[in-house]
């Protein structure tokens, strides 16, 4: 046991700052797509929603683009797809909002004005529970790594709890397959009110590239989500910040848009 | 490309057939839509050979084959479940698949009953005998999957297992969607290990279009193929520390494995590799920096290992919890087809990589143990974890300039199978062609749906305190399993 001890008293400290400073993702990191809605051509947004399996692009009855974040993979496939067009990858960590209209760009009733920050009771500390409901795997190696020394959640008062007797979060993963759509409900309705529903992944998010009739499409077909986190999967950071989201301590993100078509053409003409 | 020998068989003479070949079933299951003809498929690897045993059915029923190969066992069920097709004599034709959402109470056979001889069942009466249904949703962050124990307190008479709660509809998926997409499918089936089903669809695909992977992929793949293995079984001994209470040995694997997705972060873009390879080669290429910080990273990452590893291996407080838990005889492991480390665990000689040889992989020694206990699978996956380094240390020095994706021509061949070994054993796609470029049939059988089967007799005579040492140390993944 000595030499555990040790090991863990003679390392320096690994521990992201974050939220109290970014902790930037690595260049080159596939968040999640942006999107200029002011550029228009039917041909390029047509290649580019053909290549967007989740359905995150697709185009209106007048043939623009519309893009939906808590649909994307982060793939990159419909950057690839259309070269120099209205597109980009988003390489942040945070990705979190409390609404899904929030995070669509291109929407004719867009509503992305003033970023809203969730006040709840939770300020201080917050008792998650997970639920599975039909994730890939990975999501959960995410939630399990919020408590290596990268990350310890615990030193921001976020625990996880055995019961959901004793949560205030239940934390969601998965599209809800119909046989975790019974569960998923009685967890729900095991906790103490108030409470609040988080939707970890592109997939529990909308339903990501699963379909039905095995999955429902999202845990908002189930449950009321207060805050969803897209991410496929959400990383370390981008399940703190929803976490912290849904505590009201931090703010959420905005829609997907991309300004870098528009802010280079006015370079140029400056 | 895997050869394979086809025979034509009558449906009655399967079960012999197959006894007779005594190889490794590696997947079973039926094909043809309700209405046209049924025929029964069954892919065996036998000496140096994949024979496929094609055998149509009369009627939605056939004699059983699962009391001569118990590794059938899964497959028959699977194809009752979902095809409609009765496999007569069955010893335990409940459903497996689609399953009402839980259940509480087991049911077993009476005594004296053959059927119980086939599942490995102690059956257990009286006062103070209850069953704990655990499950689906667990205590912790773990995949939803349901476990029936059987106990009078302490010791575990019995052990049954529930899954797919967690199916997604994956084989449909891949066939439904736009060829160029469906690699997103596979990728996505376990999460943690996108890279071996990206791999094992691609080289299914790759056959079915006869196309050859340059060089220059081949080596990219082999990396990022052994970086997944790297923290799928990193993943384990974290898991494993943490079921000992072994705080401090959990926080340093579990820093040790988050290097390594940070590393996978900063060369693909994606801490679990997505998004890299596709049929036909790889999306990405790896360029000087990318291979120096890999080069870096891996070589600090090794001392740091092998430190942290070398205390662990002197704690017993962690290896009395190990060594003899969970035991897996050789011949459960080769009678239920086992794969992955948990049949190398138990002196079973198999590795996907060498038997079924893809990407260029260089000889190699595949670790084995015979003791069949949960430590034993730890050590084989402590010696792969070096094997993977040396791994991908010899495709980084081969990488050779080139292009890193070849076209994918047309579909020349109507089947084909395509094959990866992933951290959790082989894993295998079945892919039939539908004209050129679209594809009308997928199974696919993850590693776990054949290490679950399992499940219940690695339980035998266990106590009810290691069921997580067991469990872990099986490194199964209900998403993969259920698909």
């Amino acid at each position: 046991m000595i030499r555990w001890f040790l090991r863990g008293v003679t390392q320096r400290r690994l521990t992201t700052r974050y939220p109290r400073a970014e902790e930037p993702a690595p260049p080159g990191f596939r968040a999640r797509a942006l999107l200029d809605p002011s550029a228009t051509n039917p041909r390029l947004a047509w290649r580019a929603a053909e290549a967007c399996l989740p359905g995150a692009l697709i185009l209106d009855h007048q043939d623009r683009l519309r893009l939906d974040a808590t649909r994307c993979i982060g793939c990159g496939l419909c950057v690839e797809a259309i070269e120099d067009g209205p597109l980009a990858i988003d390489s942040g960590y945070e990705l979190a909002s409390s609404s899904r209209r929030r995070l669509v760009v291109g929407d004719v009733a867009e509503s992305d004005t003033s970023p809203a920050v969730l006040d709840g009771p939770f300020r201080r500390s917050l008792h998650i529970r997970h639920v599975d409901a039909g994730s890939d795997g990975a999501v959960e190696q995410e939630i399990a790594a919020l408590l290596n020394p990268y990350y310890d959640m615990q030193r921001l008062g976020l625990f996880f709890t055995a019961s959901p007797r004793h949560a205030d979060v239940l934390l969601v993963t998965g599209p809800v397959t119909k046989p975790m759509e019974e569960p998923l409900r009685r967890a729900y309705e095991a906790m103490p009110e108030p409470r609040v529903v988080i939707a970890a992944g592109t997939d529990a998010c909308s339903g990501s590239i699963w379909t039905e009739p095995d999955v429902l499409g999202g845990v908002d077909r189930v449950l009321p989500v207060d805050v969803y986190i897209p991410g496929d999967p959400p990383s370390p950071i981008a399940l703190l910040h929803g976490l912290l989201l849904a505590s009201g301590r931090a703010r959420e993100v905005s829609a997907p848009r991309w300004h870098g078509r528009w802010r280079s053409s006015r370079e140029n003409r400056d | 490309m895997i050869a394979l020998e086809d025979r034509a068989v009558e449906v009655g003479a399967l079960a012999t057939e197959l006894k007779q070949l005594d190889g490794r079933l590696m997947v079973l299951f039926a094909t043809g839509s309700a209405g046209a003809q049924e025929e029964l498929c069954a892919l065996v690897r036998a000496g140096d050979a994949v024979i496929k045993l094609r055998a149509p059915v009369q009627r939605r029923a056939y004699p059983a084959v699962t009391p001569m190969v118990p590794a059938a066992h899964w497959f028959e069920r699977e194809i009752h479940d979902l095809q409609e097709i009765t496999p007569e004599g069955h010893p335990r034709l409940e459903p497996l698949v689609r399953h009402p959402p839980e259940q509480r109470e087991l049911e077993l056979p009476e005594e004296e009953d053959v059927r119980l001889a086939h599942r490995g069942a102690e059956r257990l009466a009286g006062p103070g005998v209850f069953v704990i249904p655990y499950g689906p949703v667990r205590s912790g962050v773990f995949e939803s999957a349901q476990f029936l124990v059987q106990t009078g307190g302490e010791d575990v008479a019995y052990c049954a297992q529930r899954l797919f709660f967690k199916r997604r509809g994956a084989e449909r998926r891949i066939c439904e969607v736009p060829l160029e997409l469906a690699v997103l499918v596979a990728e996505r089936v376990s999460g943690t290990s996108s890279v071996a089903h990206a791999l094992a669809f691609s080289h299914a695909v790759e056959s079915l279009a006869e196309t050859e992977v340059p060089p220059r992929a081949q080596a990219i793949r082999r990396m990022l193929a052994e970086l997944e293995r790297l923290y799928n079984h990193l993943e384990v001994t974290v898991r494993e520390c943490e079921d000992a209470s072994l705080s401090v040995g959990h926080a340093q694997f579990a820093a040790l494995k988050e290097r390594l997705h940070r590393l996978a972060g900063a060369v693909v873009g994606n801490r679990y590799l997505r998004g890299a390879v596709i049929p036909g080669g790889t999306r990405i290429d790896l360029n000087g920096p990318a291979l120096d910080l890999i080069d870096a990273t891996l070589s600090e990452w090794e001392r740091e290992w092998q430190r942290v590893l070398a205390v662990l291996l002197r704690t017993d407080s962690f290896l009395d919890r190990l060594v003899s838990a969970g035991p897996l005889s050789e011949d459960d492991a080769r009678d239920f087809a086992c794969v992955g480390p948990v049949a190398r665990a138990s002196g079973i000689d198999l590795d996907t990589r060498r038997d079924l040889p893809y990407d260029g992989y260089p000889d190699f020694d595949a670790a084995r143990h015979s003791d069949g206990d949960a430590m034993a699978r730890m050590e084989v996956r402590f010696r792969e974890v070096h094997v993977s380094l040396e791994l991908i240390r010899e495709a980084a020095a081969s990488l050779m300039p080139g292009p890193t994706r070849a076209e994918l021509g047309p579909f020349t061949r109507q089947s084909a199978l395509g094959a990866a070994e992933s951290a959790r054993g082989e894993t295998l796609y079945w892919l039939e062609a539908d004209g050129e470029r679209a594809l009308r049939f997928c199974k696919l059988r993850a590693a776990s749906f054949m290490n679950f089967g399992v499940f219940n007799r690695v339980f035998d005579s266990q106590v009810l305190t290691d069921f997580s040492f067991i469990e872990h140390s099986l490194g199964l993944s209900p998403a993969g399993c259920d698909a």
